[in-house]
């Protein structure tokens, strides 16, 4: 094999190592997220709050405003994510049926 | 010629290597960061995310929940991470609102919590020649020497409180108990102080306060932001050679005259004092 091709060779060697160390071993850490980074039973906890809110202001505008942060496709997104998080995780009726107010009340709106 | 460049340039093609790899991964294409916790939230999110708390404690009026959700963003002093950002509110975009909001579930948290130091009214004797003639010296500096004297004595004492009675969404009506300049240098500021307590001395949160300057219009503050000085305290940072009005508007108060007293030090030197508004209601 001519030094080149060791060369080469030794440099994907070099760049495979250098992907696992990014990539694995020490990945770049964040601190600074965003709401859509959240994992998704804290979404729904989230969506549970504008939920709650919702219910007692009925000001729908703003629940969709808090949504928007979520960066879902929709808003009726996020919150149908919410509603199936929550029946796997066995939320109260009282939870689920502020959810699924919010949900209809989006829903009517499109 | 040939031997002497040895095997270094095997070394050199695995450091490229590594170096491109990493490159790659920590700039080009980093580890998207998903399932994350809201501790890890941007400072500005996690204040929306703590708005949304508040509001939601404030629609369903469940303490347990909101505690529970506030442990979630980190904070080492919840109910003090909530008042700093109600100050923050009010001083960067005035949303007294938002802030009210937010000072509620921090003075909530604070009653919950239990015992709270609450300055205790006064043992203040606030010793003035002439009281009412501050405002008109009050524009002169301190060669101005002397003309008031005024002495305090106040204590702020801890007090366990036994019972968290008083509701930081509900006003009661206010009566004026005191009104009066302090000089206490140890301030460092010249503050208007508003302590509010119920009828058995317990500091109460979430009372509104407005604060006018002749036509200026009024600026609102709360007492319990500052949950270290007491759950009913409140204060403002006042000019000297002003003359302020304070307003607690649930229960139709009005304390006129609200000026920065000139006092003096033992050695006789000059400096300007506070003032110290006591505010209860007998029930």
């Amino acid at each position: 094999m001519s030094r080149w091709t060791i060369f080469i060779l030794i440099l994907l060697l070099g760049l495979g190592l250098g992907l696992v160390y990014g990539w694995v071993v020490n990945p770049v850490s964040y601190q600074d997220t965003t709401l859509e980074s959240l994992r998704v039973d804290y979404k729904t906890d989230y969506t549970l709050m504008v939920a709650e809110v919702y219910h007692q202001e009925g000001d729908l505008d703003w629940a969709l405003n808090r949504l928007t942060l979520l960066e879902d496709k929709s808003p009726l997104v996020s919150v149908e994510n919410a509603l199936k998080f929550a029946s796997q995780a066995e939320y109260t009726l009282p939870d689920m049926f502020l959810l699924r107010d919010l949900h209809n009340a989006i829903k009517e709106l499109e | 010629m040939e031997q002497n460049r040895g095997n270094w340039y095997l070394l050199t093609g695995l450091i490229l290597g590594l170096a491109l790899g990493m490159i790659y991964t920590w700039v080009i294409s980093p580890v998207r960061e998903v399932d994350t916790h809201p501790n890890l939230l941007r400072d500005d999110y996690k204040d929306i995310y703590r708005s949304l708390i508040s509001r939601a404690y404030q629609a369903n009026n469940n303490l347990p929940r909101a505690e529970a959700r506030l442990e979630l963003i980190g904070d080492n002093d919840p109910a003090l991470a909530l008042a700093a950002q109600a100050q923050r509110f009010l001083a960067e975009n005035g949303d007294n609102e938002m802030a009210k909001v937010l000072a509620n579930l921090s003075a909530a948290l604070q009653i919950s919590s239990g015992p709270a130091a609450t300055p205790i009214p006064p043992t203040v004797s606030a010793i003035s020649e002439d009281e009412t003639s501050n405002g008109s010296n009050s524009g002169s500096n301190s060669e101005n020497d002397g003309q008031d004297s005024a002495t305090s004595t106040r204590e702020p004492t801890s007090e366990a409180l036994s019972s968290p009675t008083p509701s930081p969404t509900s006003s009661p009506p206010f009566i004026l108990q005191d009104s009066s300049p302090i000089c206490d240098p140890t301030l460092g500021e010249t503050l208007i102080q508003i302590i509010a307590t119920d009828g058995s001395g317990e500091g109460v949160p979430g009372i509104t306060l407005e604060i006018s300057l002749g036509t200026n219009p009024s600026e609102v503050f709360y007492t319990g932001l500052k949950p270290e000085l007491g759950l009913g305290y409140a204060d403002y940072l006042a000019e000297p050679g002003l003359t302020y009005q304070l307003e607690v508007p649930d229960s139709g108060l009005v304390i006129t005259d609200i000026e920065v007293p000139t006092c003096q030090t033992e050695s006789g030197d000059s400096y300007w004092g506070s003032w110290e508004i006591y505010i209860t209601h007998p029930n």
